[in-house]
């Protein structure tokens, strides 16, 4: 495995279109690690049509880069990976999906409310 | 692209950040049915979740609203709106106890007594920390909203404002947005419209702001019709985080390196100290860390290296003021604060200017209110720490209120060659299979590496015109790049948009920036490295006429007590 990139496989996924997504393959240039929010907006320059969170508070803290990596929910912008990894990158569990990994936090209310990144 | 949606309300704001959602409390609670919108997830996105220096609020013994009232002023150089710093002055208590009231919690000691920091500048201690930080407000007013049945619709992005007619004197009527939800455009109706969208920092390749602060307020008025002000004004925090890369736009406080707190310095890579002490303010630390930079005595990456690992306070102190949320933040990522070099650049923090408002938070366009970060004459050419958000709660309050007040006396229609005009203008850059949209990133980073080598901590006339020749260019490009049409989360359209307001706010920022032949504050001009108070104690001014940006100036207001400071 080249230790200068980090390989990811990203769920491509419309549900206004489409009844299941499907996995996409992004080779990420990089001799540093990444967070994982930082990876997803480098697939996005990549690929603009990939859609994922961008936004980011800087403190792990408000919860805009939930996803889920490797089948585990993680906050995307403290998860570091390294080059020479390959990850599995999806929507978080919790919250439906609008585009790929971009989730509506508002649904459902009860879990966007009061207790995801605000513990 | 097709009106798929259509709302009313009385006021409408724009941005939830602590300032949008302190001006919906504020017209729920004068008996206005408010509708907020977000371009992001609310609580998710946004400035004010970065922010950590807590509120100045002027309650401690000693302390008065004619001191803090001072120290703005002359914090500001001469350029904060007098009137407006004596209106933060004034409320900021009253505010502070209404934040409490919605829940936020200011940091105590076991005895319930306030801690309270002096910063630089603060001739009195009387800054209030949040518990959680920004993020603590912003939660505690999210659900003050809830509370408030204040309508949120988050993932709308207000692409143009809607005017009773497209003269000088239309008043707002509404406004046009896309749903990145639907991927379709909604059409709202509103009475009166409080921007409340922050700033345009994301133009700087270093800045340390979510990618949200995108300019969106300041073009939605300035194509309005609104005056802007000092758009030159741009702070730059010293000790934003340059590398690791995915620490990029992470800080370290600057304030931490003061003998009272950490005791630290920032080093070149020689490891000579580069700040004296007692610390220097803001403006004239970065310059410092700057000057050191363009020297090539700085890191490969453009940074120097803050440090307070030899602290002579002790590893005990250092330990527990780096405990924090912010700080186990850049742990996460490899690097410890306590003991590891951190390299750091001086970086665009707020934007001081931005569209002009008197103390009800007026623009010049009926119906239109807009509040700090977004509002432009409150600072001046510098603001002390703590003053960000102590102005999101005073003028956030006041726009709610006033902007209640104004749609309880005036209806207002959009004229239909409004609507038409802004449908126009996104058509144009939607196409069903799209062309060169692949080249928007490319172009974005053309823009912000032109904005970050003209326009950061030093200018001169010939960089600033060199800018704006790159952003006739990236204006050029943009305009050949259509996006296809992609239904949900259309986030190539987005980007678009939002890279649309960039270039117009970094042309405002550049053409500004020009006409102030003098050095103040955050601006520094190195062809002009004086400040010239004979000619240049007045704000620059622009709006838009005949389709392009009219520069002149206006004076400060003044209400005579400059003199005593």
């Amino acid at each position: 495995m080249p230790e200068n990139a980090i390989f990811v496989k990203a769920l491509r996924f419309d549900p206004s279109r489409e009844s299941a997504g499907r996995f996409e393959e992004y080779r990420v240039e990089t001799a540093q690690p990444l967070s994982v929010m930082a990876l997803l907006a480098k697939i996005h320059d990549q690929d603009a049509t990939f859609a994922c969170r961008t936004s980011t508070c800087f403190k792990g803290r408000c919860g805009s880069c939930l996803v889920r990596v490797d089948g585990r929910d993680v906050f995307g912008c403290t998860a570091l990976i390294y080059p020479g990894q390959s990850i599995v990158v999806e929507p978080h569990s919790q919250f439906k999906v609008i585009r790929d990994v971009a989730v509506d936090f508002a649904a459902p209310q009860a879990v966007a409310g009061d207790g995801v990144g605000a513990e | 692209m097709k009106i798929s949606e259509r709302y009313g309300a009385e006021v409408m704001v724009i941005g939830a950040g602590s300032a949008g959602m302190r001006a919906a409390l504020a017209a729920a609670e004068a008996g206005a049915k408010v509708l907020l919108l977000n371009k992001g997830p609310l609580a998710k996105s946004g400035i004010t979740l970065t922010a950590a220096g807590g509120m100045q609020v002027p309650s401690q013994p000693g302390d008065s609203q004619e001191l803090y009232w001072q120290d703005t002023i002359r914090s500001g150089y001469g350029l904060a709106d007098e009137n407006l710093v004596w209106a933060m002055a004034e409320d900021a208590v009253a505010r502070a106890a209404d934040a409490e009231r919605y829940g936020a919690r200011f940091v105590r000691d076991a005895d319930g007594n306030l801690a309270i920091g002096r910063f630089p500048g603060q001739s009195q201690p009387r800054n209030r920390f949040f518990k959680g930080g920004g993020i603590g407000l912003v939660t505690a007013l999210a659900g003050a909203c809830r509370r408030n049945n204040i309508i949120v619709m988050d993932e709308i992005l207000i692409t143009g404002l809607l005017r009773t007619w497209s003269g000088s004197d239309g008043a707002v009527a509404g406004a046009i947005g896309l749903n990145l939800r639907t991927g379709q455009l909604v059409r709202f109706d509103a009475r009166s419209v409080i921007l409340a969208t922050g700033g345009c920092q994301w133009l700087w390749e270093v800045n340390d702001c979510p990618a949200d602060a995108t300019g969106d307020g300041q073009v939605l008025a300035y194509r309005a019709g609104a005056e802007l002000i000092d758009m030159e004004m741009v702070l730059f925090y010293p000790t934003v985080i340059v590398w690791p890369e995915s620490l990029k736009g992470a800080f370290v406080h600057y304030e931490f390196l003061s003998p009272e707190i950490l005791d630290g310095n920032v080093y070149d890579t020689a490891g000579a100290a580069l700040l004296p002490k007692p610390l220097p303010g803001r403006d004239e630390a970065m310059r410092l860390m700057a000057a050191a930079i363009t020297a090539g005595r700085g890191t490969a990456h453009g940074g120097v290296l803050w440090y307070v690992g030899d602290s002579p306070q002790g590893t005990e102190k250092v330990r527990k003021t780096l405990d924090t949320l912010q700080y186990n933040y850049i742990r996460s990522h490899g690097v410890d604060p306590a003991s590891d070099r951190i390299e750091v650049a001086p970086g665009a923090h707020y934007l001081m200017g931005g569209i002009a408002i008197n103390e009800e938070c007026r623009t010049n366009i009926a119906g239109l209110f807009a509040t700090p970060e977004c509002a432009g004459n409150v600072d001046g050419a510098n603001r002390l720490a703590g003053n960000g958000i102590t102005a999101t709660q005073v003028f956030g309050a006041r726009a709610g209120y006033y902007a209640a007040q104004w749609a309880g006396e005036h209806a207002a229609a959009a004229d239909a060659a409004e609507v038409d005009a802004e449908l126009a203008r996104i058509a144009a850059k939607v196409a069903a299979s799209g062309k060169n949209a692949r080249h928007v990133p490319a172009i974005r980073r053309k823009l912000r590496a032109a904005v970050q080598r003209y326009a950061g901590v030093s200018r001169d006339g010939e960089g600033l015109r060199r800018l704006l020749a790159v952003i006739d260019e990236v204006q050029g490009e943009l305009a050949e790049v259509r996006v296809p049409f992609a239904g949900v989360y259309n986030q190539q359209l987005k980007d678009v948009l939002e890279l649309d307001s960039m270039c117009e706010t970094a042309r405002l920022v550049a053409g500004s920036a020009l006409r102030r032949e003098e050095s103040r504050g955050h601006h520094f001009r190195s062809d002009f490295p004086q400040s010239d108070d004979a000619n240049w104690l007045k704000h620059t001014s622009v709006k838009l006429a005949d389709g392009g940006p009219v520069y002149g100036t206006r004076p400060v207001a003044r209400i005579g007590r400059y003199d005593n400071c």
